[in-house]
């Protein structure tokens, strides 16, 4: 074949941004190993830097290159080509910039840039050479994610740069194939365009934050690999605490900001689904706070040395982690949003592991014990990649890894000679955050079932919902408990009387407030009509949590007001633990008691398999009708297709004082019919202070209705559809209901035995519409020299048709089809409603403890320059 | 440091009940066969729409109920009432993960993952 001279492309941008990509990957290799040579001789830092800044440019020009091409719609790229198109908003550009995977790793390789340069001007020169030396090496793995380069037939990375024609995952499909005939295709090519589903403002401040946080956990790591480095196990909390809390703000507000965006935009019907996405976000945050709570004990009584070490480290390693489930395509039928695999899976194990290794090699202070692991496990990969046993490696690894981790704690790190005593303050915030740390394991295992079917050949299903719960529910009780607590006890030793004098009348007020609450809530109806053991312990743990959620909120608010004497700035702790204790009692009770509204009114229940399957979840509206729903009388009124959109009018009347309905509220929930994504649905909720009225739409026929000039076409009928019964059975129609009322024939049973000339048997309908008049209607049977010839019978005024056509005379069934004329085709919606109540508590509670942990960084960070001022002065 | 001893060891308790209670109780990917054999158990099964069987979905009578034909993989193909509206894209979906039981020959499914063609949507199973 003759080779296609193409016609407009702009080669020179893809040029570019591969230039910038492999500067960012070499420079970012040579700021790791010449910080590195740092530790030892001063004399590198210049290059170091140098590269680091190399880097931090590349990185910025990557981002440039691509934001370009975007902006200028170069779809000759198979990156611009997929995630934008002409009609695009730009408004949009930076949700497309983020939309791919490759984009998404650069926005994270973005921030730990940006982070990374901010923090080198703040350390001296002792901490700044192996904490760079970390950022640097995280950032050759980053980069490496985007570099698309093979090596023999593994794929390192997948590259944004890659013109559309060449990309190995496009350029054999039909489409591809056959506009790169023509020389000139890019004067007519348009891209995909972004995803409509993620064409709103939260694809463009949700992704940002939330890899912003998972930068953050990047900075008490490198601390914690840094301290391991030095060999100096006490010296960096200080410094890393308000890194740390800056990572548990941002992390958390990202988080808090997916669950705001399922919430409103999506159907999930509630705001956290406990979905490996979400999870993998919030585990690594749980870990991270268990952190920022050892650093202030190590900080304010010195101990906990190790656990800081484990927690700081251990929450990026979770960061990894959870990159790893949900980018490698592992977790496949798991989750509804994970990403499709790329081929990386391998890739992003051998990343995990890599930093695990690092941190046991530079555990262990040994030489020959150090220098038997890293050889020992650079062996095992070696022949575990050769002869392919990989899997069993790992469970030789992995243990081996473990107890190397438990001796070098027990030989060399630093102990507290006397132990803590019960009635003090380290002693619980210890505790707190070992909860904290269980919990996220225990996530982490469920959320790893996908992992460990994979690696011990097992076919466990992903836990549920409730099931997530159930288990979590003990947890938030105890940390609750703790929060609200922990701070009226002092460090190293505090008074028992003094401590419960204390606590004393908040106690009293959250059991008391807690059980008014929660008596109503869960024990007037719904705990005698609770099924099983397990119901009843839900609700009376969610008594627990309610009255340990109000204990917090109360003892927080007291220490805040009494014992810090209501001094804003010194109370960020107390401030965010309220905000914690609302999102806790907004989240409990919004969820416990989430109202179904549309419980439809059909009578078919399936009791004996369970409450999941009572099928009472929707109510269907036609047109025009108006229905009862709760409180509500509710009316679906119209349909309206705009682009992809189609909207439905839903009004909620409620009943005046002169017993007339009365518009209340109308809801607009609507449909995408989504070219990409196939019929998403988007709900629409109507806010008060007190709950939320929320409606999506789950089925609609989306395509427009008959013309007038079908309609009065007369013989435009539905496909017949069949019906199998008995006499006084009953079809349904769409405008009135039919009753098979009796059958008539012409012959006995022995007159038609003797004479097989003609029988006619007639079927009596008995049709009434809504206004209860009746129709009758005569389709017949007819037998003629052993021929079944049916009859057809038409009710013009219903516009329904009958035929009798069958007779079983085994099962004394009849068989009757009906189809309906076109005219009578109502538009209706299949529709789910819920109340959420109290949900605005939870929201509420995230500002209070956003606001909280911003006050809590900004003392620190006061308190540090303050200190570092003295120390100079 | 006994206290946190006693600490710890509650701790690894928890930890293995968890694990223990964990295998002992979550339900599994299953055939329909495995599904008859336990019929009070509830299983995900994985499988696809049997398109030769018609679909039931009469809003009219009862918006919750959604009945079909499904293949399981090993080509077994029983029919399945979903305690559900019809998902939409139902008849595009390239595979099925039901969630239920088996009650005689009839599936009851409380739930319904589905998969669409990944050409179209880069793989994203529906939101649904």
């Amino acid at each position: 074949m003759e080779a296609i001279t193409y016609v407009g492309e702009r080669l020179w941008a893809g040029h570019l941004g591969n230039a910038f990509v492999v500067l960012s990957f070499v420079a970012a290799l040579t700021a790791t190993v010449f910080y590195y040579l740092s530790t030892k001789n001063k004399a590198f830092y210049k290059v170091a830097r140098l590269s680091f800044l190399t880097h931090a440019l590349s990185v910025f020009g990557i981002a440039g290159t691509l934001f370009f091409m975007l902006f200028n719609h170069y779809f000759e790229y198979q990156y611009v080509w997929q995630h934008s198109n002409k009609e695009m908003d730009m408004k949009y550009i930076l949700s497309c910039f983020w939309e791919g995977q490759e984009g998404s790793f650069l926005l994270w390789t973005f921030w730990n840039v940006v982070l990374g340069q901010f923090l080198k001007k703040r350390m001296n020169e002792e901490w700044e050479a192996p904490v760079m030396a970390v950022f640097s090496l995280v950032q050759v793995f980053l980069a490496s994610m985007i570099m698309g380069i093979y090596i023999g037939d593994y794929k390192i990375g997948s590259n944004p740069f890659l013109l559309l024609r060449e990309h190995p995952d496009f350029n054999h499909l039909p489409f591809v194939q056959s506009i790169i005939q023509n020389a000139n295709y890019l004067a007519k090519l348009d891209g995909r365009g972004l995803n409509p589903l993620l064409m709103n403002y939260w694809m463009t401040i949700h992704p940002p934050t939330l890899f912003l946080g998972f930068s953050a956990t990047l900075l008490p790591f490198a601390f914690a690999i840094a301290a391991l480095w030095n060999k100096k196990y006490t010296d960096w909390q200080n410094m890393a605490l308000p890194y740390t809390f800056f990572g548990i703000l941002v992390l958390g507000i990202g988080i808090l900001m997916g669950g705001a965006w399922a919430y409103e935009a999506l159907s999930f019907g509630g705001f956290w689904a406990w979905d490996p996405v979400e999870n993998s976000s919030l585990v690594p945050w749980l870990v991270l706070v268990a952190a920022g709570h050892t650093m202030l004990i190590n900080k304010n009584k010195g101990g906990s040395v190790f656990t800081t070490h484990l927690l700081a480290i251990g929450g990026f390693l979770l960061v990894l982690y959870s990159t790893f489930l949900t980018r490698s395509g592992i977790l496949g039928n798991a989750s509804v949003h994970a990403f499709t695999d790329l081929g990386m899976q391998g890739q992003l194990v051998i990343y995990v592991l890599t930093f695990v290794f690092i941190t046991v090699a530079l555990l262990i202070r040994d030489e020959l014990i150090k220098t038997s692991y890293i050889i020992g496990s650079l062996l095992l990969l070696f022949f575990a990649v050769l002869f392919s046993f990989k899997r069993y490696a790992l469970f030789v690894w992995i243990p081996a890894s473990v107890l190397l981790t438990i001796y070098s704690y027990t030989r060399y790190f630093p102990k507290e000679k006397k132990e803590e005593e019960l009635y003090s303050r380290e002693f619980w915030l210890f505790l707190g955050s070992l909860v904290l740390l269980l919990s996220g394991l225990i996530i982490t295992y469920f959320t790893s079932i996908p992992v460990s079917n994979k690696l011990f050949g097992m076919n466990q299903a992903p836990l549920k919902v409730a099931e997530y719960n159930v288990w979590m529910v003990p947890f938030a009780i105890i940390m609750l408990k703790l929060m609200a607590g922990a701070q009226y006890l002092k460090y190293r030793h505090s008074d028992v009387k003094v401590f419960f004098r204390k606590i004393k009348w908040s106690s009293i007020a959250a059991v008391v407030l807690g059980l008014v609450c929660s008596i109503p809530l869960y024990f007037l109806r719904d705990f005698q009509e609770a099924d099983g053991g397990l119901q009843k312990w839900n609700l009376i743990s969610y008594t627990l949590l309610l009255i340990s959620g109000f204990f917090a909120v109360f003892c927080n608010g007291d220490y805040w007001l009494n014992v810090l004497k209501g001094k804003v700035m010194k109370s960020g702790a107390s401030i965010a633990h309220i905000g914690f204790a609302l999102i806790m009692i907004g989240a409990l009770v919004s969820t416990s008691k989430k109202v179904t509204l549309s419980k439809n009114t059909s009578d078919k229940k399936v009791e004996s398999l369970g409450k999941d399957y009572d099928g009472q979840k929707s109510i269907l509206l036609t047109q025009g009708d108006t229905l009862p729903m709760g409180p509500y009388l509710v009316s679906f009124r119209e349909k309206i297709r705009e682009g992809i959109n189609v909207y439905f009018k839903v009004e909620y009347y409620k009943l005046n004082a002169a017993q007339k309905p009365e518009l209340d509220f109308t809801l607009v929930p609507r449909v995408q019919d989504n070219p990409r994504m196939g019929k998403a649905p988007e709900p629409d909720t109507r806010h008060y202070l007190d709950r939320d009225i929320y409606t999506h739409v789950t089925y609609a026929v989306l395509n427009t209705m008959p013309s007038d000039k079908e309609k009065n076409n007369k013989n435009a009928y539905t496909e017949p559809k069949n019906y199998v019964g008995h006499v006084g059975d009953t079809i349904f129609a769409s405008n009135s209901f039919v009753i098979i009322d009796s059958i008539r024939t012409n012959l006995t049973q022995e007159q038609y035995a003797k004479n097989d000339s003609l029988l006619i048997v007639t079927a009596v309908l008995r049709c009434v519409d809504a206004q209860s008049r009746m129709y009758k209607v005569y389709p017949q049977y007819v037998i003629k020299n052993n021929i079944v010839i049916p009859k057809d019978a038409v009710e013009e005024t219903l516009g329904l048709k009958f035929a009798f056509w069958k007779i079983n005379p085994e099962e004394g069934t009849l068989e009757i089809t009906m189809s309906e004329h076109i005219r009578n085709a109502k538009d209706f919606i299949v529709m789910e409603a819920y109340v959420f109540p109290y949900i605005n508590v939870l929201w509420l509670g995230c500002l209070v403890m956003a606001i909280g942990t911003v006050i809590a960084i900004m003392e620190r960070l006061r308190v540090n320059r303050l200190r570092l001022q003295k120390t100079i002065g | 440091m006994k206290k946190l001893h006693i600490v710890g060891i509650i701790i690894i308790a928890v930890a293995i009940g968890v694990i223990f209670s964990s295998l002992k109780n979550t339900t599994t990917y299953a055939n329909f066969s495995e599904a008859m054999a336990n019929p009070d158990k509830e299983y995900h099964v994985v499988g696809k729409l049997n398109k030769e069987m018609p679909q039931i979905y009469e809003p009219t009578v009862n918006p919750d109920e959604f009945r079909f034909t499904m293949l399981d993989n090993n080509g077994l193909s029983k029919n399945v009432v979903l305690h559900k509206s019809k998902p939409q894209d139902f008849d595009k979906s390239e595979q099925l993960v039901l969630i239920g039981k088996m009650n005689g020959e009839t599936f009851h499914a409380s739930d319904i993952l589905m998969k669409c063609p990944s050409k179209y949507n880069d793989g994203k199973p529906q939101l649904n």
